[in-house]
């Protein structure tokens, strides 16, 4: 018998909670300090990052065992996910002003005064949704490695990767939709084209960053993880993991994108399969690094819990009458 | 002060699992949770010389819990007597706890609705000693070897004190500071006290 540990729904709310955080801290750098007034260049990537970080909240409370009653998530002070949750919010509020500021790039009438109003207050908005989301991408990896009844987790360099990873997969989303839903003009056309141009060079950094410290941190558990985080270690390197770390992550989800934005760039490939290959590569790392779950077994527990019978065998499904008690 | 822990001696474990099958039914489990499994690694030695020593094991009530601080809502809480225990009406099933705990000693249910999944977990019969402050914890009263023995271990009188005390006892992954209340006196040789 399995613990009951994370699943699928944490999967994707790692990935997405990262991504979303990331797109707002960058669109935050390049809209406040690298190119100021290229806020309406980035209407689609923020809208994308507040969609990705409400799908990641549902997710969130899908994976709860009571949905219905996600607020008491805020009611403590010290714990981790409330700090998330907190980050969470205040990200997709203050982006959302933000987001709304720029409605009137769809050409809606009844937004106009919206953007008048809001004009003022666009710098403070973006500011703080960006410090929001550059705690979401260190919480979205800190969250698991202070569980140290995970071995594979409990280690510094994983909010480092989920970081580094939520950046590149951010850069990612941002060459696939800057300027998306506006008219872009002359100027706007070579700020756009200033961007792209950064964020390329910058996601290249980041992939060869991703690689040197996903292969340090796994490697080094290889080598002299304990017990419980070497056989997780054995596990992607040569056991039956290791086609999705070498094939899916290491190749596919880096080393490709990064030959393609060296050897391509300027081509379909480096602009547009690239990123998708990134992104991919950023939801792959948060399914392996989730699975990986073993705990240090009390010795004897394993024997002991693979010896029950299962929750549907038939003799115990007659022997309760169908009832869920011995 | 109040501080409840258990003693386990594992020269009188006999491995019946009558604490188990008590526990479940006190606690009125459901068949995936499992508060208290009673663990060996099979038998061991070359025949003739064989002997096979068993571990009772549930919830270490952690001095230093790491399924306490971890709780969003607060459900997850220790009293001062030292009893970890969840309380099902704040908690949400977010599992935080269910992670965090290097011992395994909590889960929730799969054979309950959905959608009212809430972190189950040994609290040391909690309701049992509200009833009578007097009682043991059920396991403790069900075995009949008395390899479970429960009690203040600030009272220097206590039965758990004492053996403490006076034998050499281990405890489960202490190195990782969490400071676990369970006991164990274990099986050297020579047969039962
Ligand atoms: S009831 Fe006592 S002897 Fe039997 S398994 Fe439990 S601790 Fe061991
Ligand atoms: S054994 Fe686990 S559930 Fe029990 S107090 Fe310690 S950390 Fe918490
Ligand atoms: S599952 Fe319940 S008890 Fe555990 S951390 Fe979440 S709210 Fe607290």
């Amino acid at each position: 018998m399995k613990h009951h540990y994370w699943e699928a729904p944490i999967v994707i709310y790692l990935f997405l909670g990262g991504l979303g955080g990331g797109i707002f801290f960058l669109s935050a750098l390049f809209d406040l300090i690298i190119t100021p007034g290229a806020g309406p260049l980035f209407f689609a990537p923020v809208f994308f990052a507040l969609a990705a970080l409400a799908l990641g909240c549902f997710f969130l409370v899908f994976e709860l065992g009571q949905p219905p009653v996600f607020w008491r998530v805020f009611t403590t002070k010290t714990a981790i996910i409330k700090w998330g949750a907190v980050l969470l919010s205040v990200a997709m509020i203050f982006g959302f002003v933000w987001w709304a500021s720029y409605l009137y790039v769809l050409g809606w009438e009844w937004t106009f005064g919206l953007a008048a109003a809001l004009e003022g207050i666009r710098p403070i908005m973006l500011g703080i949704a960006g410090i929001a989301g550059f705690g979401i991408m260190v919480y979205t990896g800190v969250m698991l490695s202070t569980l140290k009844a995970h071995a594979f987790w409990a280690t510094p360099a994983l909010p480092v990767l989920f970081t580094v990873s939520a950046l590149s997969t951010a850069c990612a989303a941002i060459a696939l939709s800057l300027g998306g839903a506006v008219d872009v003009n002359v100027i706007g056309a070579v700020v756009a084209e200033l961007i792209h141009e950064i964020v390329h060079v910058v996601d290249i950094v980041l992939v060869v960053a991703e690689i040197t410290v996903l292969l340090i941190m796994v490697l080094s558990f290889y080598g002299a993880g304990n017990v419980t985080a070497q056989a997780v270690a054995k596990r992607w390197v040569r056991g039956k993991t290791a086609p999705l770390f070498w094939g899916g992550m290491i190749f596919g989800g880096l080393v490709l994108p990064l030959l393609l934005y060296i050897l391509a760039a300027g081509s379909a490939g480096s602009e547009i399969l690239a990123p998708i290959l990134v992104l991919c590569g950023g939801l792959l790392l948060r399914y392996l690094c989730v699975y990986s779950d073993e705990r240090a077994p009390i010795p004897g527990e394993e024997r002991f819990y693979e010896r029950l019978p299962k929750k549907d065998a038939a003799f115990l499904t007659a022997w309760t009458k169908g009832k869920n008690l011995y | 002060m109040t501080r409840y822990v258990m003693v386990v001696d594992q020269s009188r474990c006999i491995g019946c699992q009558s604490c188990t099958v008590a526990c479940r039914t006190w606690n009125d489990l459901p068949l995936d949770i499992i508060y208290n499994p009673v663990v060996s690694e099979g038998t061991k030695g070359t025949f003739p010389d064989v002997y096979r020593t068993w571990t009772p094991t549930q919830c270490m009530h952690c001095a230093n819990p790491e399924c306490v601080p971890c709780c969003p809502t607060g459900a997850s809480q220790q009293d001062d007597d030292g009893t970890v225990w969840v309380d099902y009406e704040k908690c949400m099933g977010c599992k935080v706890c269910v992670n965090a705990c290097p011992y395994g000693m909590r889960d929730v249910s799969h054979m309950v609705p959905r959608f009212d999944q809430y972190v189950r977990k040994c609290t040391f019969c909690r309701s049992r000693r509200a009833q009578d402050p007097a009682a043991e914890p059920y396991c403790v009263a069900t075995c009949h070897q008395r390899a479970r023995i429960f009690g203040d271990i600030d009272d220097p009188e206590s039965e758990v004190s004492k053996l403490i005390n006076t034998n050499y006892t281990e405890r489960i992954f202490t190195e990782l500071g969490t400071d676990p209340q369970i006991y164990y006196i274990p099986e050297m040789g020579g047969g039962a006290r």
